[in-house]
């Protein structure tokens, strides 16, 4: 069953970054943009680079820093190629200063 | 539109993106892709490193998985060499006969490879690498030998020197210019390049080239213009390419070795469009260019569905491409670098983002090494023609996406 799990303090991610984690054994970035968190898989669907590694963050989506994929931080979608397979999402929240992982 | 047919000669990653995007885009009439080749459309930079070190199986490499091309009614057609694409009867003939009539045809036949032709150029073990096939040839003839010969040093040789040190053998470059990808990257970068490939123990031999390969049946050692002997087990020739326009031979349509497109990738006749290493095309930042990349290949492929559909759009991209060796990464974007060079980073320690400004102050290319971030926010500054401060360029704090007035 999904629980929200604790992965960091509110103030682990900063506005503009993502952070990867590892929940239940997937490894899971957590992002904060416009002041809104996201949750997704670090792995990108292309060649499989790690998105929390220097993947831009701009609005709603990420762009990977090996080959351009670029996804959206909300629904996961591929918003630009090569890849073709979307990332999963995950919920996620903050709450008493701690933000967690819906997993 | 569903009694219209649409061709796509190419089952390259060009040709298969333009597939997917016109399927994606609603187009429900027959979809058609022909290629010569026995796969299924797949990527080729890992070619020249994983797969070619053997640390990734041909599966990664597919643009789509088996069965996906079925699901979306796209019909491929496998080992058709084409013979003609005539835009006047509107059919495609095959080499092997038969023809196929279109509504609309789209050519992406990419590139390939120039031949070296000296004597002993068709001894066993002279390689070359565009396809799945020759990267397995490398691959295995790589499997127990100890020295290599890679002629050429442009993107494909690099990467396959690379990739040959990274699997234990010794590897030496003929190359004819003064330095490591000349053409493309100039002077400046090209040297860092070399140093990169002389550390890892690479030898160079520039301003030189090939006079001719000998052997018993296989290669055994090249000899170069300037007199050198190169005892080897292998020889992978990367000397630039040509690009497959003999579909459309005698229709005045070749310009800079290519199929000549406008700013939408049609060509001169209204039904034929090219996309991909194939379409000399007009930019409207960088003229008349030819480009052969993985990203332009995908950019084109998506543009030129849209074009097939009756987008008057012009494809404005403003090109975009990497390149892995040892555990350096180059990029760059634009499409040819100009003299005035103004450094982000340092040359010396390989670690950079070098950009390229016009006599105006316009920013049209830029190169990094490990410092691929600085790539991707110039993009939209080139497209858009922008020429920034040089003090802010040269300084790391800023954020190039500061600089373009668009997002301002």
């Amino acid at each position: 069953m999904a629980e929200f799990i604790t992965v960091a303090a509110t103030g682990d991610v900063e506005e503009g970054a993502a952070k990867a984690f590892e929940v239940k054994g997937a490894e899971v970035a957590v992002a904060r943009s416009g002041a809104t968190l996201y949750a997704f898989s670090d792995i990108c669907t292309h060649r499989h680079c790690n998105l929390s590694m220097g993947g831009e963050i701009d609005g709603t989506t990420i762009q990977c820093e090996c080959h351009g994929s670029m996804f959206s931080m909300e629904t996961g979608e591929v918003i630009e190629g090569p890849a073709t397979e979307p990332i999963k999402t995950y919920g996620v929240r903050e709450q008493d200063g701690q933000i967690q992982v819906e997993a | 539109m569903a009694d219209r047919t649409f061709v796509i000669v190419g089952a390259s990653l060009t040709g298969a993106t333009a597939a997917a995007t016109l399927r994606g885009s609603g187009f429900d009439g027959r979809l058609i892709m022909l290629g010569d080749e026995p796969h299924a459309p797949y990527e080729r930079p890992g070619l020249s490193k994983a797969y070619l070190r053997g640390e990734e199986p041909a599966e990664e490499l597919f643009v789509r998985p088996p069965g996906w091309w079925d699901e979306q009614g796209i019909e491929i057609r496998l080992e058709a060499t084409v013979e003609r694409v005539d835009p006047r009867e509107m059919t495609v003939t095959f080499r092997a006969g038969g023809s196929l009539p279109f509504d609309s045809a789209l050519v992406a036949t990419g590139v390939r490879n120039r031949v070296l032709d000296v004597p002993g150029a068709d001894l066993d073990g002279v390689l070359q690498l565009r396809r799945i096939p020759d990267a397995d040839a490398i691959r295995d003839r790589a499997r127990g030998a100890s020295r290599a010969v890679v002629v050429g040093m442009g993107f494909i040789g690099a990467e396959v020197a690379a990739s040959l040190r990274q699997l234990g053998l010794e590897v030496t470059i003929v190359e004819i210019f003064e330095t490591a990808l000349f053409r493309v990257l100039g002077a400046r970068i090209g040297k860092v390049l070399e140093l990169i490939h002389r550390d890892h123990g690479v030898e160079i031999l520039f301003e030189d080239n090939v006079e001719r390969l000998e052997g018993a049946g296989r290669v055994e050692r090249v000899i170069t213009q300037r007199g050198r002997s190169i005892e080897c087990d292998l020889v992978v020739v990367g000397i630039g390419t040509e690009p497959n326009v003999d579909v459309m031979a005698g229709e005045g349509l070749d310009e800079l070795g290519g199929i000549r497109v406008d700013a939408t990738l049609r060509t001169a006749f209204p039904n034929v469009f090219a996309a991909g290493d194939v379409a000399t095309h007009d930019h409207p930042v960088f003229g008349t260019v030819r480009v052969e990349h993985f990203d332009n290949a995908i950019k084109m492929g998506e543009h030129v569905a849209g074009a097939m559909l009756g987008s008057d759009d012009p494809f404005d991209d403003p090109h975009w491409f990497w390149s892995d060796q040892y555990d350096s990464e180059i990029q760059m974007g634009g499409v040819r670098l100009t003299d005035d060079m103004v450094l982000r980073g340092s040359l010396e320690e390989r670690r950079f983002c070098a950009f390229f400004l016009d006599p105006a102050g316009v920013l049209r290319a830029c190169v990094s090494i490990d410092w691929p971030r600085d790539v991707r926010r110039s993009l939209p500054l080139i497209r858009r023609a922008v020429a920034p401060d040089r003090a802010a360029l040269i300084d790391p704090a800023v954020d190039l996406r500061t600089l373009d007035p668009a997002r301002a």
